[in-house]
């Protein structure tokens, strides 16, 4: 996602170009609102969409040009448009932004998605065995530094790396095919 | 270089799912999934991918991480005089070791093995057209680290010089680029493409089957996989003895015991 693409493309009224990269936006702005601040997907949906017309606005206005601020921007408006919701009757400071709600690790449990485990699970099942045995000792110990895993397996630290990277882009590429058919 | 900076970013979202990044760094996170969706995907992939596995052990919701315990001090002495009497064995007996699929597998494919233009490799041939120079420039992008702009100039040759030996090169080195980036799908379908496009070029058509073998074992497609290091083996050129051995981890993995149509090539 080019971001001063998508500024040229605001600011050359270029509607079929905005329509896709809001679109690319919007999906990944309520991610962070469902995961970092605990939103319900209805509130985040708005929240994102409430951010990007101010940010779209910002920039016809010249005020935000700079890839980097603008990601910056999107996030920060996106908590505060939270924010308000949480609040809605009372003065919200924005200065002082509250801490995220829950444990880092926990947060991402909000992206475990039952239709996404269940092609997973098939996907897994199609893996080669030494592959899943991999991954599934990878996961079932994540206090294992990768010197441990690799170790386990007779492997350099790099290779493991590049082997559970390998598993993750197998399945991913399976989820794929199993999406489209 | 965009290759490390995708491992440092893939790093990370291992250590959000185990939960060691820090707020900034996990924002630092957020902003990479900005720009590049994708990694969010990956990160939905790996959380669901944990799930799954906790769920099946039993372990899921708990925070229990298994502990490392450390052996007594003299279990190492014994670890080590096993060690020395097993090199020992093995050098006496001198057994092979079996190496397993993945260590067969080409892990990352060097530079040189993107095809240039005629001109590069052999000087004598000093004829350049504007299709030698895009892949000349789509190698300098690939050397650079800018595989995009690479993967865009080759696409150029394909769309606008389509005939060989270019279209066949190009699609070879998109495949190179995709493989070294793990899209493998992606790859597997240049490698065929440049199959079907070479004419007269022994070298591309062996590292096309090759390659393409490789990238089919990377997505579990054995029997696939099998057909194209067979190809590659009995070309007989200089991917000969790598394609040897894989087809024969191959031919194990896959129940086939009879190696003569090998032998015979032989």
């Amino acid at each position: 996602m080019d971001y001063s693409k998508f500024v040229d493309a605001v600011l050359n009224n270029d509607e079929s170009m905005i329509t896709e990269q809001v679109k690319v936006i919007t999906a990944v702005l309520i991610k962070f609102l469902t995961v970092r601040m605990n939103a319900s997907f209805e509130d985040a949906q708005d929240c994102a969409q409430n951010t990007l017309l101010i940010a779209l606005e910002k920039i016809r206005n010249d005020d935000l040009t700079h890839p980097d601020a603008l990601i910056n921007y999107l996030f920060t408006t996106s908590k505060h448009e939270y924010f308000k919701v949480l609040s809605k009757d009372r003065e919200v400071n924005y200065e002082e932004l509250p801490e995220h709600h829950s444990a880092n690790a926990d947060q991402l449990h909000r992206l475990v998605n039952k239709e996404k485990m269940s092609l997973l699970k098939r996907c897994m099942e199609a893996l080669k065995s030494d592959y899943r045995k991999y991954i599934e000792f990878w996961f079932q110990n994540p206090g294992y530094e990768t010197s441990v895993v690799a170790d386990h397996f007779g492997i350099s630290v790099n290779n493991a790396w590049t082997k559970k990277h390998r598993i993750i882009n197998v399945l991913k590429e399976c989820i794929e095919k199993k999406f489209q058919k | 270089m965009k290759d490390s900076r995708e491992k440092d970013i893939r790093r990370k979202i291992d250590a959000y799912i185990k939960g060691s990044l820090g707020e900034e760094e996990i924002q630092g996170l957020w902003n990479e999934f900005a720009k590049d969706p994708e990694l969010l995907d990956l990160l939905e992939l790996e959380v669901n991918l944990k799930e799954i596995i906790e769920r099946e052990s039993g372990t899921a919701g708990s925070e229990d991480v298994a502990p490392i315990r450390k052996l007594p001090k003299w279990t190492w002495h014994a670890a080590a005089a096993a060690a020395i009497i097993l090199v020992a064995l093995v050098q006496f007996f001198r057994v092979d070791s079996p190496a397993t699929l993945d260590q067969l597998v080409v892990q990352n494919i060097e530079p040189s093995q993107i095809e240039t233009s005629n001109a590069v490799r052999a000087a004598k041939d000093m004829r350049i057209t504007s299709a030698d120079s895009l892949l000349n420039l789509g190698f300098q992008a690939f050397l650079s680290g800018n595989d995009d702009r690479a993967l865009d100039l080759y696409e150029e040759v394909i769309a606008n010089y389509n005939e060989e030996p270019y279209g066949s090169k190009a699609y070879l080195n998109k495949g190179i680029i995709h493989y070294n980036e793990f899209e493998f799908q992606t790859a597997i379908h240049s490698f065929e493409q440049a199959l079907e496009r070479v004419e007269d070029s022994r070298m591309i058509t062996e590292k096309a089957y090759w390659y393409l073998g490789n990238a089919l074992v990377n997505i579990g497609e054995l029997e696939e996989a099998r057909v194209a290091v067979t190809k590659t083996y009995q070309l007989d050129g200089v991917f000969r003895s790598p394609a040897f051995r894989l087809l024969k981890k191959l031919n194990q993995e896959l129940g086939y015991s009879d190696y003569e149509e090998v032998d015979q090539v032989d």
